[in-house]
């Protein structure tokens, strides 16, 4: 009798691990992997290259469309883009690197200034003033056929280090 | 190790007069393979309970947004297919189960006094299977789901005087649509499966109250008896294993398709109910103009009526089969109609008589000649050209060879090509093939 016991409970234990296993593993794979994928990295249009004048930042409106699963969205995005003196492109993003508001192009004071908690940038994005941890976020930056393209990401606010999210 | 964690436990919660009331119960009898549908329908259910849970993570239920995000796991997920297979195939894995428990409880008349509370409690139980069925079959958001939905709630609107006010309820509101869809997912992911675990508690603690029937034989039922654990636990175990292992083959090798997405605008869509209704859905052919009521009302009604009062009706204490002709002749007939009913309507689906080869070289050429690119049978195939589903009741062989080789020589202005290079022989596969869809 306690032979049979014993053999019920090892029947039980290993049934019980296969189906485990033939739907535990499935299920982990549904829930965890789709939340892990990377994003697509995708080339946006910001604009012809030739109304870039140099030394004069020009903020770009460009129209990234996300994909969350099953659900499209076309979001605008702020940009800046500035040819420098030396014919180099920079092209960074419209976040403040502090807490990620919307900075602006001082005309006057020829810097980038953020409005919520007085930051300044140079145009070559360094730090000229106020509590940013690090230079404004260069974003990935071509020209191809005349047009620039750009890849939009975000960077986490706050960090000395440029930490992509 | 285990034994360790065990007695730890133990010492704390108490468990061991729980795990000898759950274990030690005495079957009356002993143990045995007919017993062991019951688990294997908890066991069905809890594992629609672990796949449907996961599948709401990706799915959203908006008439905007059901289809893409159904596809979205089809195609997308990792393993989405796989989940989504295993709910599907589970629903008829617990149709199978419930329909085998009832039917064992039925044969060895156990549902007789003192069980008829755990006999009324299971009809409900077995109510809400369908409902289950029912509710979930719409959520994919494709044509089949909504016109098989549609026919499904238009059958309520059938009931005099309240019909149409509870088709309004059943919809919420005037037109099938995301109202109707979201009324769908609530009651199939919160208000069901809610019901149907506290019914199951009922209905367990029912069981445990006045322990199993045991054999339909008093002498055998009297002789001796046998704790659950551990034989009978076995048997159950190595039952639900084998009915897993059929739902995992099954859903490993039948995927469900998705149709396209639900247009209400499209009414040539033929919808075909899911296997487990179909008998009845064959049965309503019976039944039309006036006499509809019949089929869509009367005949459920009496049928539910029936099932609720059995353990009233059939009230003599004597279990064994042999003694009962009235009520085993009755449940045999009964089976023998919906499995006749089945049958027919399986033929009429599948669509292809069996006995002439012409009709299945037929199909064959229809699918060759990639004709579901244009018409559509059934569900399967666009919308392109005139549906299918019924063509045989419609036009005669001889009227379609015309249209295959020749399609203006009877419908001028027709945009359907030419089949002129197919030999005699194979248009008129064909036509059979066409004349078979009924």
């Amino acid at each position: 009798m306690l032979e049979r016991r014993s053999f019920v409970t090892g029947l039980l234990a290993v049934l019980g691990m296969v189906m485990a296993a033939v739907v535990g593993i499935p299920l982990v794979g549904y829930t965890v992997l789709p939340a892990l994928k990377k994003r697509p990295e995708v080339w946006i249009d910001g604009g012809a290259e030739a109304e870039l004048i140099p030394g004069q930042p020009r903020e770009l409106k460009i129209y990234q469309t996300i994909t969350e699963g099953w659900h499209k969205t076309t979001l605008a995005k702020s940009i800046w883009a500035v040819k420098q003196a030396t014919g180099e492109l920079a092209v960074y993003s419209g976040l403040c690197t502090h807490l990620g508001c919307g900075f602006r192009w001082d005309q006057q004071k020829q810097e980038f200034r953020c409005p919520c908690h007085t930051a300044a940038f140079a145009l070559d994005g360094r730090v000229l003033g106020g509590p940013p941890p690090r230079p404004l976020d260069t974003l990935p930056a071509k020209v191809e056929g005349g047009r620039l393209l750009v890849i939009y990401k975000e960077f986490k606010a706050g960090a000395t280090a440029k930490i992509e999210i | 190790m285990l034994r360790t964690i065990y007695n730890w436990l133990d010492e704390r919660l108490k468990l061991t007069p729980i795990r000898v009331a759950l274990l030690e119960e005495p079957i009356p009898g002993g143990a045995s393979w007919i017993y062991v549908f019951g688990s294997v329908t908890l066991f069905a259910f809890l594992l629609q309970m672990g796949t449907g849970m996961f599948l709401m993570l990706s799915y959203a239920p908006t008439a905007d947004h059901a289809y893409e995000s159904v596809r979205y796991i089809q195609e997308e997920v990792p393993f989405g297919t796989f989940l989504r297979s295993l709910h599907h195939w589970g629903a008829s894995l617990m149709m199978v189960a419930v329909g085998l428990h009832m039917l064992q409880v039925f044969l060895y008349g156990a549902y007789k006094r003192p069980r008829e509370l755990m006999w009324l409690v299971g009809v409900v139980l077995f109510l809400l299977t369908l409902a289950f069925g029912f509710s979930g079959y719409l959520l994919p958001w494709d044509q089949r789901a909504y016109w098989a939905t549609q026919v499904g709630v238009n059958i309520v609107g059938t009931i005099p005087l309240i019909g149409e006010t509870l088709v309004r309820i059943i919809r919420g509101g005037p037109t099938l649509g995301t109202m109707t869809l979201s009324r769908f997912f609530a009651l199939h992911t919160v208000f069901l499966p809610w019901l149907l675990m506290g019914l199951v508690v009922l209905h367990l603690i029912i069981l445990r109250r006045l322990g199993p029937a045991g054999p339909w034989d008093p002498a055998r039922a009297t002789a001796f008896s046998e704790p659950f654990w551990p034989k009978q636990v076995g048997m159950d175990a190595v039952a639900m294993f084998a009915a897993f292992l059929i739902l995992v083959s099954v859903a490993l090798w039948l995927p469900p398709s998705l149709a396209d997405r639900a247009n209400p605008a499209d009414t040539t869509f033929m919808p075909v109910p899911e296997w487990y209704f179909l008998f009845y859905y064959e049965m309503l052919k019976y039944f039309r103009g006036r006499w509809e009521i019949v089929g869509t009302v009367i005949i459920p009604v009496l049928f539910y009526a029936l099932l609720f009062l059995l353990p009233f009706l059939d009230r003599r204490p004597e279990r064994r089969p042999f003694s009962r002709p009235m009520a085993i002749g009755a449940g045999g007939l009964l089976l023998a109609v919906v499995f006749a009913f089945l049958t027919m309507s399986l033929k009429a689906v599948a669509s292809i008589s069996l006995t002439d080869p012409s009709v299945a070289r037929g199909k064959q050429l229809y699918q060759a000649l990639g004709c579901a690119a244009c018409h559509r049978i059934h569900g399967e195939g666009e919308a392109v050209g005139p549906d299918l589903s019924n063509v045989g009741s419609q036009r005669n062989a001889g009227w379609l060879m015309h249209r295959l080789r020749e399609p203006e020589s009877v419908q001028p202005g027709s945009i359907m090509p030419a089949y002129a290079s197919l030999s005699d022989e194979e248009l008129r596969d064909l036509a059979n093939y066409m004349v078979s869809l009924k």
